[in-house]
């Protein structure tokens, strides 16, 4: 079975469950997946177990806590501390295709609109240069990669915290991805153009974001 | 920690090998059946880390399969390494549950000796 699979399964049985059992039992799921570290193919077969093992269990009148204890937190700790490592590979992966899919095709399609609108009023340009095409690629991805890892972690600190402000999160990460946003408004603005550019006119800027974006959905579908 | 599970502990690997060897099972069909042989104290979600351990470390190999009644579940086999370290862990036992059990018991007659 492939992740995406375990996580419907997941997903169906976890209605099942008592309102008690359910609540103990996510906020387990939900502490170990936002532990980014370790591989999820191992994490979604051991999220299965332990759910079905628990739905067993309610069959003979056992709760979450008879069977997994009542240190939610430290049972999940030992858990995570035996569970095999992500491969680095997999994390490039994931947000090469994040990058890919969810960010350019909408950066090209917005860049299009703007380049085919903008004309009317004023003068534009719509050179591109390549060195500063490529290291604005890269920090796009590094931030990306940054707010979505903070963001993991904040929900990955809070779920077993007792009379827990969720606001004080909320604009915790909303700070983090302003800040992030602003950094690279930034940079990019001020960064020198060095070496060739080449023209990249609005029609091929909306063509090549369509094509994109329609090969991210044929992706998402299988 | 009581001092029964403590020392349970330090054994509970041997004894989940020892189950897995008898026949393949998943974690439920485990759990029951240490404690159908008694061992009442290992509370069932003990028994995840150690399996998982136990998988990291090349002694149980887990699959999917489907169950007796139906749906899926992770079954363990023992692997020819796990067999090697069960063997070893019950020389262990072995060597150790003798002296143990005569020092501990010589103890208790002392004891009783002593009140009378």
């Amino acid at each position: 079975m492939n992740v995406k699979q375990m996580i419907e399964e997941n997903n169906q049985k976890r209605e099942q469950l008592t309102v008690d059992n359910e609540k103990y039992y996510s906020d387990l799921m939900l502490y170990i997946r936002t532990n980014w570290q370790v591989s999820e193919q191992h994490t979604e077969e051991l999220l299965l177990e332990l759910l079905n093992h628990l739905l067993e269990g309610q069959q003979e009148g056992k709760t979450a806590i008879d069977i997994f204890g009542e240190e939610p937190k430290e049972y999940a700790d030992q858990l995570i501390e035996q569970l095999p490592e992500e491969e680095k590979r997999s994390w490039f992966t994931f947000f090469a295709s994040l990058f890919l899919f969810q960010i350019v095709p909408y950066v090209l399609i917005i860049r299009g609109v703007v380049l085919l609108v903008l004309p009317l009023f004023t003068e534009v340009n719509d050179q591109v240069n390549i060195f500063k095409l490529l290291i604005t690629a890269i920090l796009l991805g590094v931030m990306a990669m940054g707010v979505v890892r903070y963001i993991m972690n904040v929900i990955h600190r809070s779920v077993f915290k007792k009379n827990h402000a969720e606001w004080k999160d909320s604009v915790k990460v909303g700070a983090v991805a302003a800040a992030g946003m602003g950094a690279f408004i930034l940079i990019s603005v001020w960064l020198p153009e060095i070496g060739p550019s080449f023209r990249f006119t609005w029609w091929l800027s909306l063509l090549l974001g369509g094509v994109i974006w329609g090969m991210s959905k044929v992706v998402k579908s299988n | 920690m009581s001092i029964r599970s403590q020392l349970l502990k330090g054994i509970l690997d041997g004894c989940i090998l020892a189950v897995i060897a008898e026949e393949s099972v998943y974690g439920y069909e485990l759990s029951r059946k240490l404690q159908q042989v008694g061992l009442s104290d290992v509370s069932e979600g003990t028994i995840y880390p150690v399996l998982l351990r136990l998988q990291k470390n090349g002694m149980i190999e887990g699959e999917m399969r489907p169950s007796d009644s139906g749906p899926n579940r992770k079954y363990y086999d023992i692997t020819a390494q796990g067999e090697e370290a069960l063997e070893m862990i019950q020389e262990e036992w072995r060597i150790l549950v003798n002296p143990v059990n005569e020092l501990l018991q010589r103890g208790r007659i002392n004891e009783r000796e002593t009140d009378d």
